[in-house]
């Protein structure tokens, strides 16, 4: 009896130190299946399983070509890199390519020679014109979209993703225009990021910003794993690249210049870091003082490759198919949903009124009738009544003269 | 002798009277009025003629013209001109200076009541002053309802001033159809009605009547405007007239830029606190009626000229011819000239403010070397020396009773 | 105004001291009453020098405007010009058909063409290229006949003497934007005559050549934002003035035109090509507009930036050349030794003091400096490029590359030019005044003009007792503390303002008169019969017998006060829509109207009137040709400088010789 139950004892602990085991293995598998494609330093290696891109261009008008110009050259070197087009969020204000005033329709080029034209061919084009907005690109980030919004237009990014942020166009201390009309803040992106962070939707961020003092727009990050890099300082202006004298117009701005030509170098299996890129801007090319910002930023500059955010993640993982809608309905709130659902109500009770009409359309007729009586007199019925004012203020007025 | 005398002034005002209309006649039959009907310093969306064609036009064509946001009229006028008033522009030329030569006979017949004669050798001079006054003639050759206003207004003052009680007041509401803010008038032309409209500026007393006498009085002017309402109701069709021209008044939803001081205010106005400062605004109307009608008891066709005065500067959707009228009411209180207390800085000022509106105006909206702020700071430049001209008159008509200055003494007003 | 300024902390500090010897006690008021009466004192105790000093520092403020170290550099404020970024493409094959097409213009007008055949042959020319194309004729009847005599064009535009009829024909052609909706369009112009063929009859005709040869070169290109219209008018300012008028639909009197029969969007910018020379070494931009407007200024500046770096030619404001850059122009003028010459701040005081009085001239008759000047009246920024006749270096090549590039960056605008500048005084092609920087002279004389008015109201109201008031000079009110001499008396305003309206009448009438054909046929005989009318008028106040009651202001004073207030409102008012003639006005009004006064001796009373007579009505006399031409530009292009001469100039002159006339 008693040797039973010591037998139950000692099973039972085995069992427990063998789940103790094998739980243990199952992690070490788990990691090193994310870690495959990750930096060969193990514990200092990216952790994500996909990548994302958000290319913003808040400016509009033909002198700003060099924005648009900015925010293509930087789609097609993520694209090169391997992220694709469904893992690219395109924000673009205005289209210089199809300006009036483009002496090469359809062409949009980032330098004066005129080489590479960046709006060949496959561009996808998620947010156009009036679509970049404040609202828009933070509903991109947060997620929080209604559910008719495509999944094209959507980061459908997980606690996986490594995103690279990059937004360009006029700013200033603290906010960046979005076409003449409206501004976003510093905070507002450091709250959307802490809310994406909230709602995991990121592993790791990279956000670039090219605008003047550019390096403010960063400085109310507070989100943990993001790593933020501007043009200019506080005070400082972003200068464009060069001119090309046929367009009439400037190309590209100078740090996405020196930036999009230290990554022409850069291919899907370089094994680059980050560091070498941030220092290879030159201050005395670009005229002002790009800038770093780390402390939110786990990982050493040098032991984070270039291709943890402008790459794409070649391994493909296996999952369930996602419902879009269930991976959305968490995200949203509450009333939002209440709302839409106030909404099916209402149309519905239109339905039914509309449905209800055609049914007593037989009893309509002799309203029509009525109506169009109504409607023969109606003028002279107004003229009546114009007349009956007339008259009776008439009267009133002679009543009132006459009274003394 | 004296009587032929007297006739002979008297049909010679009527003769120069005529003579004036007649000159007027014929200015307002030129083109003229083509080009100014649009400026916005002579008629205000609540009074520009062309909207007022426009409202009859819909009218007439089975629209009900107020569901627009375009036309802000009363529907009083509606009725008038979609019956028996002309529509087309000469005539209407012609029915504006009649009406404008209707408030000058008024204003000749307030100034012989107030003087408590039958003429005068100064009622030519008042009645020029007034038909001859550019900022009354300029709105009425554009075609500017404010000219109606004017006359309204004058003629209760002057029904009121003979103590026909039931016509003031029914003028009084049918003001108060064409323009809300007119209701601060309310007050000063009760009073005036049981008081005497003789200058007692330089004697003042307490009211001796008792103010009971004015409720009957109200109730009157409550019926009139309730039947007028009906009656705008009526030719309205149904209720919606009433936020379309009353509300404007108080919400104001239209900001194109007039004379006044609202609208350049509302338009960098942000959206939220936008109520609370209409409704500061409008109050702020109203908050001059009690303390002038106490101060000035003594003589209430004085508080009438003081809140003309108060309307003018501050009400929305000002035209000229507001400011006008007050301007020209002046001539009828020759009594307090010499204790006016800056009056050729007030008169520079105006001058000033006269010439550079237009200019101003010019240089916004037809060269283009200007932007709107020109034109708003020459409003508080006019809007200046509208004040300066109110704060010269209630300065004098308190300090005429002080009786004239002796040397050595000053007198101070608190 | 410095004085006083200095003056309040002395006084606060004497009031202070009084307040705590004298005031100890006593009530708010009192001390209130005291403190203003002790700022009266003093303000009216120093009103002669604060007055003077206004005037001195205006007047000395208009000296200094031209001033090296006034003003600042020019700079290009609109983002969207982006000027000279482009390469241009024109070539010397264009200036070969430049070329061409000026040998067939040489052709046509040694053909001795009419008009109206020239601008079919112009409009042909526009449709081979394939630009839609029209003309229009037009005919001005005005009471002038200023262009019969003055202008040689007559060749071309036929103009009937009995009638002063004016006639011509415009050509244009509208090049519609290949990927744009039209809804702007930019237009480059050539006058058919140049505005140095004002005097000698040249004509535009290389500047026709150009516009020709550029229709066909920018036809190529298909970058456009905005429609361009060529216009090749006829005439060197009526035809433009017919061309705008129909363009935008305006009508006016005395002109008859036939419609436009093509039209395009709201046009924003203008450049009008004047090329007289068989070469030029210099482009000198000509913006003054009608009645005083001026174009923005980033349009000056990109042009002078464009012609400056992409076509290499050296900019001038008008045709002066910079005596520091040209040795051609390193002269001495004759009354200055050449030594004081040489020092170079006068060098550049001197050449700026050129170019800011060539400014007034142009910008106070309102006529502006061109046929740019009446694109202004639209609201449409315009500039002349004249092509400075010389015997080289520059062409067509040039001339065309600057244009090319000036389309490319006028093309670049997304809304009306309002970033820069509108008011402003140019001291040469990349300086210029900001008005805050020209603005006080004018406003500080002006202010003095009113200080004096002001003063002279308080001494028409006052008159001391017991003294006669024949010595009622101008005198001080008393301080609080002196014995009361002093009386109030009564000012007769309704009699003075009747005068004053009385002056206008008569300028209303004169301006009637002055502007009609009869006066107009015949104005070498009528001008001295007109002035002696008018002048005499005047004098009717020499039959005003003194007023003997003391307790009324003599006329003359309270004339003198309406009048410089008057005259200083109008003018601080005129300063924004046109400063030149507010200047003018300054200098010719300002000190007569001050020292209007009636004096003892007939003999000084009369030469005072004579003055402000002269100065009010001596155009008449002296300056019939400049009249002529003022009439003419009031009919045919309404520019308000005669009517305004007549109708404020001449009355407040009137009445300053009225007040020089009346009875002390």
């Amino acid at each position: 009896m008693l040797f039973l139950s010591v037998l139950h004892l000692f099973l039972c602990l085995s069992s427990w130190a063998w789940g103790v085991y094998s739980l243990d293995t199952q992690e070490q598998i788990v990691r090193n299946f994310f870690e495959k494609n990750g930096s060969p330093v193990g514990e200092t290696g990216s952790t994500h399983t996909n990548n994302w891109a958000v290319l913003v261009c808040s400016s509009r008008y033909w002198f700003n070509y060099r924005h648009m110009a900015n925010a293509l050259g930087m789609y097609r070197t993520v694209k090169r890199l391997g992220i694709p087009d469904s893992n690219i969020i395109l924000m673009l204000a205005d289209d210089a390519s199809c300006n009036s005033r483009n002496k090469f329709p359809g062409s949009v080029y980032a330098n004066p020679g005129r080489h590479l034209d960046l709006s060949g061919d496959n561009i996808e084009v998620d947010y156009r014109g009036y679509e970049v907005t404040v609202e828009n690109f933070i509903r991109v980030l947060t997620g929080r979209m209604d559910p008719s919004v495509p999944r094209s237009k959507r980061l459908l990014s997980d606690e996986r993703s490594n995103i690279f942020v990059y937004m360009t166009g006029h700013g200033g201390n603290e906010f960046l225009k979005f076409q003449d009309n409206e501004e976003i803040s510093a905070f507002d992106i450091a709250d959307a990021f802490e809310q994406m962070y909230q709602k995991k939707r990121y592993n790791e961020i990279f956000f670039m910003i090219d605008t003047c003092q550019a390096n403010t727009m960063y400085s109310k990050l507070y989100s943990p794993n993001i790593l933020a890099t501007g043009s200019s300082n506080l005070g400082e202006n972003s200068y464009s690249h060069a001119n090309d004298n046929d367009i009439g117009v400037a190309v590209i701005d100078a740090f996405t210049h020196y930036v999009l030509e230290f990554m022409e170098k850069i291919n899907k299996t370089s094994q680059v870091s980050m560091q070498e890129l941030l220092s290879s801007v030159d201050v005395t090319k670009i005229n002002s003082h790009p800038g770093v910002r780390t402390d939110l930023f786990r990982r050493s500059l040098d032991k984070t490759r270039i291709t943890d955010f402008f790459g794409g993640v070649a391994q493909v993982e296996i999952v369930p198919p996602l419902d879009v809608a269930d991976m959305n309905t968490p995200d949203e709130a509450i009333p939002e949903s209440t709302n839409k659902g106030k909404g099916d109500n209402e149309s519905q009770e239109h339905l039914q009124l509309h449905s209800d009409v055609p049914s007593g359309s037989t009893p309509q007729e002799p309203s029509t009738l009525a109506k169009a009586l109504n409607w023969m007199g109606e003028k002279e019925w107004k003229n009546a009544r114009a007349w009956a004012s007339v008259t009776l203020i008439g009267f009133l007025a002679s009543w009132a003269a006459s009274k003394h | 002798m004296a009587s032929k005398s007297t006739r002979t002034t008297f049909s010679n005002f009527q003769a120069s009277f005529l003579a004036l209309t007649a000159v007027r006649l014929w200015i307002s039959l030129t083109d003229l009025s083509i080009t100014l009907k649009h400026d916005h310093q002579l008629s205000s969306p609540l009074t520009s003629f062309s909207q007022l064609q426009e409202g009859i036009y819909l009218f007439k064509h089975d629209i009900d013209p107020y569901s627009g946001g375009s036309f802000r009229h009363s529907p009083i006028l509606l009725s008038f001109f979609a019956t028996i008033l002309p529509n087309s522009r000469k005539l209407a030329s012609v029915l504006w200076t009649l009406i404008d030569a209707a408030g000058a006979w008024s204003l000749v017949q307030i100034w012989r009541s107030r003087q408590n004669v039958i003429s005068s050798p100064w009622d030519i001079l008042i009645a020029s002053l007034y038909l001859l006054n550019p900022y009354i003639f300029l709105p009425s050759l554009a075609l500017s309802t404010s000219s109606f206003e004017n006359t309204l207004m004058l003629l209760s003052i002057m029904l009121a001033s003979q103590g026909r009680a039931s016509a003031s007041l029914l003028a009084l509401s049918l003001l108060l159809h064409l323009s809300l803010s007119s209701i601060v008038m309310l007050l000063p032309i009760l009073l005036l009605l049981i008081n005497d409209p003789h200058s007692h500026l330089a004697s003042p007393k307490p009211m001796a009547n008792s103010l009971r006498k004015m409720v009957p009085l109200f109730g009157e002017f409550t019926v009139y405007t309730g039947i007028l309402t009906i009656l705008s109701t009526i030719v309205a069709g149904s209720w919606a007239w009433i936020p379309q021209t009353w509300g404007a008044t108080l919400t104001l939803p239209d900001l194109t830029p007039n004379t006044g001081l609202w609208w350049y205010f509302f338009t960098e106005m942000f959206d939220h606190f936008r109520p609370f400062f209409l409704m500061v605004f409008s109050v702020h109307l109203l908050i001059y009626v009690v303390p002038t009608c106490i101060k000035f008891q003594h003589d209430p066709l004085y508080a009438t000229f003081i809140m003309l005065g108060i309307l003018g500067t501050f009400k929305p959707y000002t035209t000229l011819s507001d400011p006008g009228l007050f301007l020209s009411m002046i001539a009828i209180f020759p009594e307090t000239y010499p204790y006016l207390r800056h009056p050729i800085v007030t008169a520079l000022l105006h001058l000033h403010s006269a010439l550079l509106m237009p200019l101003f105006h010019h240089l916004w909206l037809t060269q283009g070397t200007g932007n709107a702020n020109f034109f708003y700071a020459t409003t508080l430049v006019f809007a200046c020396s509208n004040g300066a001209a109110l704060v010269d008159s209630i300065w004098a008509g308190l300090r005429i009773a002080i009786g004239p200055p002796v040397d050595n003494y000053t007198v101070v007003q608190e | 105004m410095d004085s006083s300024g200095n003056l309040i902390p002395r006084w606060r500090r004497v009031l202070l001291r009084l307040r705590e010897s004298v005031l100890t006690s006593g009530d708010v008021n009192e001390k209130r009453i005291r403190r203003r009466k002790r700022l009266v004192d003093i303000i009216t105790r120093r009103l002669t020098l604060v007055k003077t000093a206004l005037f001195i520092s205006g007047y000395l403020w208009f000296l200094l405007i031209p001033s090296p170290h006034l003003g600042r550099g020019t700079y290009i404020d609109e983002n969207a010009l982006q000027p000279g970024q482009v390469n241009t493409d024109w070539n010397w094959g264009d200036v070969h058909v430049a070329d061409n097409y000026l040998a067939r213009l040489e052709q046509i007008r040694d053909g001795n063409f009419t008009s109206e055949q020239r601008a079919q042959w112009l409009s042909e020319e526009f449709g081979k290229l394939g630009i839609a194309s029209s003309t229009q004729r037009y005919s001005f009847s005005t009471s002038t006949a200023v262009c019969t005599e003055d202008s040689v064009s007559s060749t071309f535009s036929r103009v009937d003497p009995t009638f002063q009829h004016l006639n011509g024909s415009n050509a244009y052609a509208v090049l519609a934007s290949p990927r744009h909706s039209g809804t702007e369009a930019m237009v480059i112009s050539a006058s058919w005559v140049s505005r140095i063929g004002e005097e000698d009859g040249t004509l535009n005709m290389r500047g026709v050549s150009t516009i020709l040869a550029l229709a066909g070169f920018l036809k190529r290109y298909s970058y456009w934002g905005k429609d361009i219209i060529f216009v090749v008018s006829d005439g060197y300012l009526e035809g433009m003035q017919a061309w705008l008028g129909a363009y935008h639909g305006v009508s006016q009197s005395g002109l008859s035109r036939e419609p436009l029969k093509l039209t395009s969007g709201v046009i924003w910018t203008a450049l009008n090509i004047d090329y007289p020379g068989h070469s030029f070494s210099h482009l000198g931009v000509f913006f003054e507009g009608l009645n005083g407007r001026m174009p923005n200024q980033d349009l000056i500046n990109s042009f002078d930036r464009i012609a400056r770096y992409t076509a290499g030619v050296p900019v001038t404001l008008y045709e002066h050349l910079d005596p520091r850059e040209e040795p051609a122009a390193n002269k001495s003028p004759s009354w200055l030794p050449q030594a004081l010459y040489n020092i170079s701040e006068v060098k550049s005081y001197l050449y700026q003091a050129k170019n800011v009085v060539r400014h007034m001239k142009y910008q106070a008759n309102g006529r502006g400096s061109g046929v740019h000047g009446l694109f202004h009246q639209f609201r449409i920024d315009a500039i002349t490029l004249f092509a400075l006749p010389a015997t080289g270096p520059h062409g067509f090549h040039a001339i065309g590359r600057t244009i090319e590039s000036t389309l490319r960056t006028m093309n670049n605008l997304l809304e009306r030019l309002h970033a820069s500048f509108f008011f402003y005084i140019m001291t040469g092609p990349q300086r210029f005044l900001k008005i805050g920087f020209y603005l006080p002279s004018a406003i500080l004389i002006s202010m003095g003009m009113m200080f004096h008015g002001l003063s002279a109201w308080v001494d028409a109201g006052w008159v001391q007792e017991n003294i006669d008031y024949e010595a009622s000079e101008p005198k001080k009110p008393t301080t609080y503390s002196q014995k009361q001499t002093w009386k109030r008396r009564r000012r007769p305003v309704i009699s003075v303002l009747c005068i004053m309206i009385a002056t206008h009448l008569l300028g209303i009438i004169l301006f009637s008169l002055v502007s009609s054909t009869l006066f107009m046929e015949n104005y070498k005989v009528l001008s001295p019969i007109v002035f002696t009318a008018f002048a005499s008028v005047p004098l009717l106040a020499l039959q005003i017998s003194p007023i003997s009651n003391p307790d009324i202001a003599p006329i003359f004073l309270v004339l003198k006060v309406l009048n410089l207030c008057f005259a200083s409102t109008v003018i601080s008012i005129i300063t924004l829509l046109n400063f030149s003639l507010a200047a003018s006005l300054t200098v010719l009004v300002g000190m007569p109207l001050v020292f209007s006064s009636p004096s003892v001796s007939l003999h000084w009373r009369l030469m005072k009137f004579a003055g402000c007579v002269n100065l009010g009505l001596g155009w008449l006399l002296f300056c019939q040709g400049e009249m002529v031409q003022a009439v003419w530009n009031w009919e045919v292009l309404t520019v308000w400088f005669a009517p305004f001469i007549c109708i404020v100039y001449l009355p407040l002159l009137l009445q300053a010789s009225v007040t020089c006339l009346l009875p002390p």
